[in-house]
Order: structure tokens, then C-alpha cells, then sequence
């Protein structure tokens, strides 16, 4: 009876492990451990052994993928995870979740305007009797696109920017990094808003200002990471084998010198989308965009008495942005776990 | 003395950088489309020639390279240019020294409080990591990182100054109140207390309260999650332990050692965080409905105003540069391993 139910718990066992599983005393599993081979690979220092080398890199990995995952279980990151993809579900099915269309909410102009939420409009109506719930789905569209596609425009210039300017040096570092220090020495607000004008009030012109002027802050990252790499011994060596200088510059020193702008970009994202909010804020948008910001703006001179229709936008905006951060403070945690956040 | 020489040379590396700023929003400025006189989308009257006679004027049908240098030059000369479209022929820097210090004064006043606060809050929640007043903290700095200036605003204005009537909603002033009689610093608040208009100062300062908040709020926020990083940083390297070791008591070992080296980046990034401060009181000033910085630079992009765009842009970035420059010698002081 026992010895029927030991020999089934071994064959559940051997289905999860995928071999039999022999369950073994403490010195059974030593001895098999402590092969003369194993013993002189730890114990002495210049010991090699091409299959117990290959089997401590696979649990290293192994190892620090699980801690990675494990780091990222934090709480508030799952919490941020949620909320990016509960906006970006918005963001895609607007007009599913909504029940409206496009046209509904941002071309015709409904009698219906300032209602006090209602059965039929949860919170609300706004400006020109729109709903102020399926705007508030239907501007995660404007934010995550305009938020994602510049942030990628920043991280790639900012990326190639910042290498060539630490591989190169001379005269090519200085004129890059001194374009830089005028560009980010001009509050970017007022900068964005004045790029903005000469290229136009369209969303392509808009993701590209803040794309292109936010490409100064990677830029310097990305050098100060990968000035420490020109001296390394692998780049010279690369250099000797015959590798040419671009192959140099972003097959080696790139790959070991971005980690710091992978950690900062999730959290960037947020203050991108914040940045934007802002811009359409101060009447900079592009027309006809159902954008959280613009919204705010259009409702707030009726915040006596219709408050939902600017409170509400605004939600959306802080809910949008606190994913991406709680994100990004849980992936710097996970993949940089000395500083803290 | 070695220190007025660094502050000198760092003074000195910002002119071409000054330069640099100006040459851009010039030419960025000339490369928008419409002209003061002549704006794309708006209906204006007067015919073509009129117009062309106008820019002729003002000489703007110049090749550009030639306006910069002549813009140049007479910048350095103190003259500004005038005023195109929003308020034409007045003197820019006249309606610049009457909007400005009012986004300088929220500026500066939130980035002083915000320090003060910030870096004690960020203290209090390394040192009690992983306790309820650290989690309390995070919370709610998080919270303000991800908040936006303008919908803050709102939201105290609706809760506190419509609901609860605590706080006037807009405007700088209790309609009816004079202006200061006389303009010392051009800060609204200095100048009161200076000329000992008490009512006006209290007046003033009431008007100040949501703004100033709104603002501190999102920078505390900012300077508390940094400061906190940096001194976690700081508390788990090898001389706080022997500091402790040494029976040092724990308030000395917190605010002696340790603060004084998580202090160095701290400030750092409250030099840096300036630009945004700047850019917060733009969108505050809209909110609020402050006549400063931020409603006339819209009103002059919007209007194609040259002269008040360069202006404006130049003033901020001067600010803003000078501000980096006063952090890093406030560096070199407090850390004496910095050479200058």
C-alpha cells in the first residue's frame, strides 16, 4: 500500500523533472556531486573542463533569468504592468470599449453639451456635448502613439549620437556635445513649442520635435556609458582583428554600454506623455486630436459647474504615465539592483 | 579667491553656449511660416503692398544671416527691438521686465522649498526604509512625478477655491489693489515687503499659495525620489559603518556623514530640474491665469512676434544657464575634493 503510493509520487515527480527521479539520501546526491573533476574545477583556479563549464554557465543563466523575473515580481511593478496594458487595450480597441466612433466624439457637434453624469453618459458630457468617457479611451491613442514613437526617435539618435561622439572624439565629440549643451540648455517646453510652430500643428511634426529634441538626453547617457568602453582591452582587440570602425562602435561597444539607457527608457516614456499632455495643454496640439491634455484645456474654463469634464482627462493622463513609471522603477530594480528607487 | 576664479571661467564657457541659443531660436523663429503682420489661418485686412512695406521697414526682407548679425548687434547694444504684433511699438524689454519676474518669483520660490523639503523628506525615507512612513512616502511622491502641473491646479482650484473658498481662483491680485508704487526687484512679493505694504503682501501672497504648491508638489516629488536613491547609496558604503562603529550618534552619523555626500548629486539635479520648474510655471501660469512669461510667449508665437520670441527665449535660457552655474560652484563649495 505505501510502497504503491511512493512508486506514484515518483512517476509525478519524474513527469514534472522530465527523467525518473530518484529520490536518493543526502550522500548519494553528495557523491554524485563530488567527482574528483568537480573538486579540482572549483578548488583550483586555472582547472578547466569543457562540460562542467557548460553546465555552470547554463545554472548561471538559468540562475540570474530567474532572479530577473523573480526582482520584477515586485508588487507595484505587476500593478504597472496592468495599467500599460489596460491603456494600450484602449489605446487599440478604443472604439470597441467606448461604443463610439471617431466621428462621434471629435467631429459632430452633439446639443448635448456639460451634462452632469448620467446612465447614458457615465461621467459626463464635455465641449460640444462630447462624451468625456469614450474621449477618456479614446486619448490613450493620441498619448501612447505620440509618446512611443518619440521616445524610439530620442533612444535610436540619442543611441548612434552618443557612441560615435565617445568612439570618435576629437572634433566630432565637440561639435555634437556642444549642439547638445544649446539644445538642452533651452527649457524643452519652450523649445518644442517653438519647433512646433515652424513645422506645423501635425502630429507627425509633433512626435518628431520631441523625438529629435529629446534625442540631447540620450545622447549624453549613451556617452558617458560608453566613454568608459574606448579603452577596454576587447575594443582594441577588435580593432586589431580587422573590424571596421562601425562594426567596432555598434557591434562591441554598444552592446556593452547600453544598459543604463534600457533602464531609464520606461520610466522617460511617462515624462514623454506628460511632456505631450502639456503641449496640447497650452494649445499646441494637433487639431482634431482627442488628446487628454487638449481636453483639459477646452473644459476647464466651465470647471464651476461642469468639474467632470476637465478632472476627468486628467485621470487618464496620470493613470497612463503612473504605469510606465511604476514600470520603469520595478525594470531598474530588476536589471540594476544596487540603486534603489 | 580660487573660488571667484572658477566662477569666472564657468561664467565665461556658458557665452558661446549664449551664442548658440540665440543663433537657433533666430533662425527658428524667421523659419515660421506667416509673419508678424500677416499670420497663416487668420483673416487680415490691409493689402499686400502695405505689408511688404511694413516687413521693408522693420527690415525683415533681408537675407537672414544679414538680420541675425544686425540682431546680434544691436542686442549687445542693449536694444532689443520692439514689439511687431501683440503690442506694437512697445519696447520688448519693457513688456518683458513687467511678465517675467512674475514666472521668475514662482520659479525660484518653488525651487527653494522644494529643496528644503525634498531632501528631508528623501532622508526621513531612506533612513526608514521599508517602514510604513517610507512606503507612505513613495506613495505619494510617485503619485507627484506622475501628475501634471496643469491638472493639479485644477483640481485645487476646484476643490479648494470654488468648493471651500479657501483660496482665490486666479489672478495675481484682489481686483481693485494697486500695483506696488514702486518697482525695486520687479518681484511682486520683495517689492511690497520692501516699500512696507503689508495688506498688498498678504494680498499677494495668498494669491501665491496654489500656484507655489502646485509646483512644490511635483518637484518635491522629483527631488524626494532622487535624494532618497542617493542616500541609500551612500548609507551602505564602508565609512557610515565605521562611523557607527566609532560611537557616533545615530543623528550625527545621518546628517553629518551621510548627507553631506548624498547632498553632492542631489543638487545637481535641482539645478538641473530648473528648466522643468520653468516649464511647470508656463503651464501653471495658464492655469491660473497669471499674466507672466508663459501667456505672453503663446500670445507671440501665435502672433509671429520676432522680437519678443527671441527675447523671451533668450531670458529663460539665461536663467536657466545661470541657475546650472550657481549649482555647480554651490558643488565646488560643498565638496572640497572638486578642484578649481
Amino acid at each position: 500500500m505505501v510502497e504503491q503510493k511512493l512508486i506514484k509520487k515518483q512517476d509525478e515527480l519524474s513527469l514534472i523533472y522530465g527523467e525518473t527521479y530518484r529520490p536518493g539520501s543526502f550522500r548519494e546526491q553528495l557523491k554524485e556531486i563530488l567527482t574528483p573533476k568537480y573538486l579540482l574545477y572549483i578548488l583550483s583556479p586555472g582547472a578547466e573542463d569543457e562540460e562542467i563549464e557548460r553546465r555552470d554557465f547554463e545554472m548561471n543563466k538559468f540562475k540570474s533569468k530567474r532572479s530577473f523575473i523573480r526582482r520584477l515580481k515586485a508588487p507595484l511593478t505587476i500593478v504597472g504592468i496592468i495599467i500599460v496594458f489596460m491603456v494600450s487595450t484602449w489605446a487599440v480597441f478604443g472604439h470597441w470599449i467606448s461604443f463610439y466612433s471617431y466621428r462621434d466624439l471629435a467631429v459632430v457637434l452633439h446639443p448635448t453639451t456639460f451634462q452632469p453624469p448620467s446612465f447614458e453618459h457615465p461621467f459626463g458630457t464635455g465641449d460640444a456635448g462630447r462624451d468625456v468617457w469614450g474621449r477618456l479611451i479614446w486619448g490613450a491613442r493620441a498619448s501612447l502613439t505620440l509618446g512611443l514613437t518619440s521616445i524610439t526617435i530620442s533612444v535610436v539618435g540619442g543611441v548612434i549620437l552618443g557612441t560615435i561622439a565617445a568612439y570618435k572624439g576629437g572634433w566630432i565629440e565637440n561639435l555634437i556635445m556642444r549642439m547638445c549643451d544649446v539644445v538642452s540648455s533651452i527649457p524643452g517646453l519652450v523649445l518644442t513649442i517653438i519647433v512646433v510652430s515652424v513645422m506645423g500643428y501635425e502630429v507627425t511634426n509633433i512626435l518628431l520635435a520631441w523625438g529629435l529634441l529629446g534625442i540631447t538626453g540620450y545622447t549624453y547617457l549613451m556617452r558617458s556609458a560608453a566613454i568608459s568602453q574606448r579603452a577596454m582591452t576587447y575594443v582594441e582587440s577588435a580593432k586589431v582583428s580587422g573590424a571596421s570602425e562601425w562594426r567596432v562602435m555598434f557591434r562591441h561597444i554598444l552592446p556593452n554600454s547600453i544598459a543604463p539607457i534600457i533602464v531609464s527608457v520606461s520610466f522617460d516614456i511617462g515624462g514623454m506623455i506628460l511632456g505631450l499632455a502639456g503641449l496640447s495643454f497650452l494649445g499646441f496640439g494637433a487639431e482634431n486630436m482627442i488628446e487628454w491634455g487638449a481636453d483639459v484645456a477646452d473644459n476647464k474654463s466651465r470647471l464651476v459647474n461642469a468639474p467632470w469634464a476637465a478632472i476627468w482627462p486628467g485621470i487618464g493622463i496620470i493613470i497612463t504615465v503612473l504605469g510606465f513609471m511604476l514600470l520603469g522603477d520595478g525594470l531598474r530594480d530588476a536589471l540594476d539592483p544596487r540603486t534603489k528607487v | 579667491m580660487s573660488l571667484l576664479k572658477y566662477t569666472i571661467r564657468r561664467l565665461l564657457m556658458t557665452i558661446p553656449i549664449i551664442f548658440g541659443v540665440i543663433f537657433l531660436t533666430f533662425m527658428l523663429s524667421r523659419l515660421m511660416p506667416g509673419n508678424p503682420f500677416l499670420q497663416p489661418g487668420i483673416f487680415v485686412k490691409g493689402n499686400p503692398e502695405y505689408i511688404r512695406a511694413l516687413l521693408e521697414q522693420y527690415g525683415l526682407n533681408d537675407p537672414l544671416i544679414v538680420q541675425f548679425l544686425k540682431y546680434l548687434g544691436n542686442m549687445l547694444r542693449g536694444e532689443w527691438g520692439v514689439s511687431l504684433a501683440i503690442a506694437p511699438q512697445v519696447d520688448v524689454w519693457e513688456l518683458i521686465m513687467v511678465k517675467f519676474p512674475v514666472t521668475l518669483e514662482l520659479g525660484i520660490y518653488t525651487t527653494v522649498i522644494s529643496s528644503l523639503i525634498g531632501i528631508r523628506t528623501g532622508v526621513y525615507s531612506a533612513v526608514h526604509r521599508n517602514k510604513p512612513g517610507d512606503a507612505l512616502i513613495r506613495t505619494v511622491a510617485i503619485f507627484g512625478v506622475a501628475i501634471p502641473v496643469f491638472w493639479l491646479g485644477i483640481l485645487l482650484q476646484y476643490l479648494l477655491s470654488i468648493k471651500l473658498s479657501l483660496f482665490p481662483t486666479i489672478g495675481i491680485a484682489t481686483p481693485g489693489y494697486p500695483d506696488p508704487p514702486v518697482t525695486i526687484t520687479s518681484f511682486r512679493l520683495i517689492d511690497c515687503l520692501l516699500t512696507g505694504q503689508f495688506g498688498l503682501f498678504i494680498d499677494t501672497a495668498w494669491h501665491y499659495i496654489l500656484p507655489v504648491f502646485c509646483l512644490s508638489f511635483i518637484q518635491i516629488a522629483g527631488i524626494t525620489r532622487f535624494a532618497r536613491s542617493s542616500m541609500l547609496e551612500v548609507l551602505e558604503l564602508d565609512y557610515i559603518r565605521s562611523a557607527r562603529a566609532k560611537g557616533c550618534k545615530e543623528r550625527d552619523v545621518i546628517n553629518k556623514h551621510a548627507l553631506k555626500n548624498a547632498l553632492i548629486p542631489t543638487i545637481t539635479i535641482i539645478g538641473f530640474r530648473f528648466g522643468s520648474v520653468l516649464s511647470g510655471a508656463i503651464m501653471t501660469e495658464t492655469t491660473f491665469n497669471l499674466k507672466g512669461f508663459g501667456m505672453l510667449f503663446v500670445d507671440a508665437i501665435n502672433n509671429r512676434d520676432y522680437f519678443v520670441i527671441n527675447a523671451l527665449t533668450f531670458m529663460i535660457t539665461f536663467v536657466f544657464i545661470i541657475a546650472v552655474v550657481l549649482v555647480d560652484v554651490l558643488y565646488a563649495v560643498i565638496d572640497p575634493r572638486i578642484r578649481y
